[in-house]
């Protein structure tokens, strides 16, 4: 067919779509699937069995724009025969950020990777001067190869993607952090490149874990001075409410630091809920610090209202400050090395801290989820059982 | 709507590529007209386009905004103040105080105002609602300035605070020198990484400067930023080059030249002035 009358051919965009951001380092997959209910297109974003709604699809002749509304980003391409190109924008302080896109109808494959690649490695992140730890899980899921990137305070979230002989390839892409892990397995070493964003490139270097600890455990990084927990801020009705609040005399108390913005800490938010749930009665009360962006008491409260109800929290929640980690820190003196959010924070009956735990493992890592839950628990009853 | 408009700016674009029957001598740069139309477009529409900016300056002891004897005069503005408090940058208006987010727009009236820069030492940008018109323009692509080069890291770690394009004082690692084989013979280019660490993203950069300066390009210079090839090479490409924001307002500081990064040839590709 003549290419004019090619492009001029109306394709309709629903379906599922084999997606691709085009980095410099190699094409970053994800799926997309676009369908029209009562007049209205609607999308969702998956890696692997990880989807998103996406805030809005607009078609227009053969244009079609994705927003991702909760990042400001959006990808807008054309249909060209049956694939889609155009680019993936958002913005940032010195402009538009723009990786090219394209994609295929259809799904992509499930496929199983190789048994040599998958279990944990320990590995070392290579920037020009620093070598930093972190963990890398593989393994085998429905959808293919999934894997998660762990660092001394929390995981990257869920990846996936896929293997061939002894390479792969696994992403994480969410409308804001674009995330792609490459490697290859040469005698028992995995060496690749950890992809951030269209051109950055970190070298990585990785062995099987031994089960010997490889990174900071996340108890020992942030630690607390010794003296009683102050702290002061307003609640949701604007009350000062202070350490010395009634409903918190003689308790065990566990701090949450939080953010409505931040993943990770919507991870945490039901295991926080079923562990007071769980103790309330025998003396624990929680106390959720929330950290938010517009610094405007109105709009933050209102996202910490939404929080509240979406996890249903039953616990007190004060709104704390922003989510700058220095303002953040200085909000919180007694506090050293302040880096992680969400942090949690148990203070025992006398309102002394007696363990510091930065960031929180989410179900992209089960097995850790699973202990960590099991630790807090622990934690918990142990300074409920002090009297 | 607008990222429709970029969708068929760029197509227009490759349609009278196609009727003239221009075949670009290059390696695809789809993605490169593809950026230049979202900029363009970012520079006429965005609230915090360099095109909006009003003024730029340091917070210092306190900013006065308002007044025609403030520190910065805005029309129809009552007299604002705006301080850094510790961390937290804050505004006083009519005894009322706001608190503004660092690296945030925050909307007073018709005006925008963000804080940028290190804590103690922040600058605060002012956007009004008008952009004036300017529209970038670019010498045609050309393959003799795209380059391959590798980069010789210096002998230990060395953390400078710059001025990164939008005049605001970064923080960067030195990530060496890059060797590009030009036609004037082999250059030496100082290059350093500019990181975010909540994305986890990171540029390197180089600012420089050539002969075409003061001549059909910005007196003070332009960024470029590495592309990275494969282990031990980068791609550089002054098709790519973008001028700092002072070349659009008056209202940014103007990076001043790196020592060094002078090139001794006309690097006719990348954004004109």
């Amino acid at each position: 067919m003549h290419p004019f009358l090619l492009a001029l051919t109306f394709i309709s965009p629903t379906g599922p779509w084999k997606a691709v951001l085009d980095l410099a380092g190699g094409p970053l997959r994800f799926a997309l699937t676009v369908e029209q209910k009562g007049g209205t297109w609607q999308g969702t974003l998956c890696n692997g069995t990880q989807c998103q709604e996406l805030s809005a699809v607009r078609v227009a002749g053969d244009s079609i724009v994705f927003d991702i509304a909760a990042y400001a980003a959006t990808i807008a391409a054309v249909v060209k025969g049956d694939s889609l190109i155009g680019e993936y924008h958002n913005v940032g302080r010195r402009g538009p950020r723009t990786i090219p896109f394209r994609a295929a109808k259809g799904r992509w494959p499930a496929e199983k990777s190789p048994t040599n690649l998958t279990g944990r490695w320990d590995a070392q992140f290579l920037t020009d001067f620093d070598a930093s730890p972190r963990v890398i899980e593989l393994r085998n899921g429905k959808a293919g190869l999934e894997g998660t990137i762990i660092s001394n305070t929390g995981d990257y979230g869920l990846f996936w993607g896929h293997a061939q002989a002894d390479s792969f390839s696994i992403s994480h892409f969410d409308g804001s952090y674009v995330y792609m892990l490459t490697g290859q397995i040469k005698a028992d070493t995995l060496r690749g490149i950890f992809h951030a964003g269209l051109r950055t490139q970190t070298r990585f270097i990785a062995v099987r874990s031994t089960g010997a600890p490889h990174l900071k455990s996340p108890s020992e990084i942030t630690t607390a001075d010794t003296a009683p927990f102050r702290f002061s801020f307003p609640d949701l009705e604007g009350r000062q409410i202070t350490e010395a609040d009634p409903r918190l005399r003689d308790k065990v108390v566990v701090i949450d630091v939080f953010g409505t913005w931040c993943p990770t800490c919507h991870d945490a938010a039901p295991a926080l809920v079923q562990l007071y749930n769980d103790y309330h009665d025998r003396g624990l009360e929680i106390v959720g610090l929330a950290y938010e962006v517009s610094g405007d008491s109105a709009t933050d409260n209102h996202q910490v209202r939404l929080y509240r109800d979406t996890y249903h929290i039953p616990f007190i929640l004060l709104r704390a400050g922003t989510n700058d980690t220095e303002a953040a820190a200085a909000t919180l003196p007694q506090l050293t090395n302040f880096t992680a959010f969400p942090t949690t924070i148990f203070l025992d009956r006398t309102g002394r801290v007696r363990r510091i735990h930065a960031g929180f493992y989410g179900p992209a890592l089960p097995q850790q989820h699973a202990t960590l839950v099991k630790e807090m628990r622990k934690e918990v009853e142990e300074l409920l059982s002090e009297k | 709507m607008k990222a429709v408009d970029l969708v068929r700016s760029v197509r227009v674009l490759s349609l009278t590529l196609l009727v003239f029957g221009v075949r670009a001598p290059l390696p695809a740069q789809d993605d490169l007209v593809a950026e230049r139309s979202a900029f363009a477009l970012w520079l006429a529409n965005a609230p915090d386009s360099p095109l909006a900016a009003l003024a730029q300056q340091a917070i210092g002891a306190g900013l006065t905004l308002g007044p025609a004897d403030a520190d910065v005069p805005l029309k129809n503005s009552a007299p604002m103040t705006v301080r850094e408090e510790g961390r937290s940058v804050t505004l006083i208006q009519q005894g009322t105080r706001t608190l503004l987010t660092r690296d945030r727009l925050t909307a007073i009236g018709p005006y925008q105002l963000r804080p940028t820069g290190p804590s103690g030492r922040s600058v605060l940008t002012v956007f009004g609602p008008d952009h004036r018109t300017l529209i970038p323009t670019y010498y045609p692509s050309d393959a003799r300035f795209i380059v391959t080069g590798s980069l010789a890291k210096p002998a230990s770690r060395v953390t400078h605070r710059i001025l990164m394009l939008d005049g605001v004082e970064t923080e960067a690692i030195e990530a060496g020198v890059l060797t590009a084989a030009l036609e004037s013979g082999p250059s030496k280019l100082k290059v350093y990484r500019i990181s975010d660490e909540d994305s986890g993203e990171s540029e390197l950069v180089i600012y420089f400067q050539d002969l075409t300066n003061g001549k059909g390009s910005y007196p003070a210079g332009r960024f470029v930023t590495l592309i990275p090839r494969d282990e031990t090479s980068y791609l550089l490409d002054f098709n790519r080059s973008r001028n700092p924001f002072c070349a659009y307002s008056s209202a940014y500081a103007c990076p001043a030249p790196w020592p060094g990064n002078r090139l001794s040839m006309e690097i006719k590709a990348g954004e004109k002035y």
